[in-house]
């Protein structure tokens, strides 16, 4: 089964249809989708603004990380069930659209850099690393998350 | 500081918004000989005239009719990239404040000040909302007529007034006392509703703001319901001609 065949079989799933056929689940999803990110870039945010030196500069960066976290995963969650329903509606016309792939491509480097590179990096501490690469591990994350959400966004374009 | 900040400008844009429109009750031009949107002629016809509302959307239509209205609505890219500035600051804007609110009802941050939290990421909202309120002004340029009579664009107006109401409520009563609380883990009640409040105004902004996008609502798909007509200022009968 090749990877078209795939995202044909999602296309033709009941509850694709159903969103399909509906005039308002599609925007209601969409809408919810939207919030998740407003939540994702203020869990985001509170943590790499303090890497980059702004924002919360008082508090250990990992003690943010770890408030921000339930935050994080909770609208992440949310995020890939509403993205999972969407993409159900419409997954013929995601696979022949370029900024999909790099929504996901900037979402699967995002998650792992988020949960690999910046953790330990958080976890590190400022004292053993030089300022400048927590600076740079939160511009890395800003733009990661950055390039899903224009993604996103430019999905809506066509 | 900065939430004052944020209420002045939030009824700023809507003083400027009245300002603008005031000079213009009598609509002076005529529709006959100028090359105007079907739309907007049609809504000159049947709303225009009538106190504030009236001019209002003459104002707007006018503004529709604009070459600085036309060329944003028309151009291949600059109204996807002004609506995508307007998705990305959401993030620094209401992520941000859903994260002070989230705080003020004890949910996260619980060992982080207060009046720290405030200090160093309000700021950032302010700077958030600043372009939230350009580029979505620059939205309603390149649409002013059809934005102005959607009804989602309406509540969101209303909620973006209430909104500010409560973040200067929050500022004049309990914020004042800050330093007595300052560092509970779960703030004072008055400061757990102002926190509640605006955690729900701003989602339904959101929400209501996504929504612009569809028509279900809209003045030139009648019939509608006459509730709908009444809050969207929409005098149907000529609109259907289209």
């Amino acid at each position: 089964m090749s990877l078209l065949d795939f995202f044909h079989w999602c296309e033709q799933t009941g509850i694709g249809d159903t969103i399909r056929r509906s005039s308002w689940l599609f925007p209601v999803i969409e809408a919810i989708h939207l919030l998740g990110l407003g939540v994702i870039g203020g869990a985001v945010l509170v943590v790499d603004l303090r890497l980059l030196g702004l924002g919360l500069r008082r508090q250990p960066a990992a003690q943010l990380a770890r408030d921000a976290q339930p935050w994080l995963i909770g609208s992440l969650l949310l995020m890939m069930m509403t993205g999972g329903l969407l993409f159900l509606s419409e997954s013929i016309k995601l696979y022949y659209h370029e900024a999909f792939w790099f929504k996901m491509t900037s979402l699967l480097l995002a998650i792992v850099f988020t949960f690999t590179i910046q953790r330990k990096v958080i976890l590190a501490g400022e004292t053993r690393l030089r300022p400048v690469w927590s600076k740079v591990v939160g511009l890395v994350s800003i733009l990661l998350w950055s390039g899903v959400g224009i993604g996103g966004r430019w999905i809506g374009f066509s | 500081m900065q939430l004052r900040l944020l209420a002045s400008l939030c009824c700023l844009v809507l003083a400027i918004c009245y300002l603008a429109t005031a000079r213009t009750t009598a609509p002076a031009w005529g529709n006959a000989g100028r090359q105007i949107h079907v739309f907007s002629a049609v809504s000159l016809q049947t709303g225009a005239s009538q106190g504030i509302g009236g001019s209002l959307l003459a104002f707007f239509s006018r503004l529709g009719d604009s070459s600085w209205s036309v060329g944003l609505h028309e151009s291949r890219y600059a109204y996807d990239l002004i609506e995508s500035v307007h998705v990305w600051t959401l993030t620094l804007f209401f992520g941000l404040a859903v994260m002070f609110d989230l705080r003020l009802l004890g949910w996260t941050m619980r060992t982080v000040p207060v009046s720290e939290v405030s200090r160093r990421l309000l700021p950032w909202t302010v700077v958030g909302f600043v372009v939230m309120v350009i580029s979505g002004t620059l939205l309603f340029t390149a649409i002013p007529v059809r934005s102005y009579q959607n009804i989602f664009f309406r509540t969101k107006m209303i909620m973006l007034l209430l909104a500010g109401l409560n973040v200067w409520i929050f500022h004049s009563g309990v914020y004042r006392r800050v330093a007595t609380w300052d560092v509970a883990s779960v703030p004072p009640r008055a400061a757990r509703v102002a926190g509640g409040l605006s955690l729900v105004l701003w989602v339904c902004i959101v929400l209501s703001g996504r929504m612009i996008a569809y028509n279900w609502f809209d003045c030139d798909r009648q019939p509608q319901r006459p509730i709908v007509n009444f809050l969207t200022s929409c005098v149907p009968g000529q609109s259907e001609e289209h």
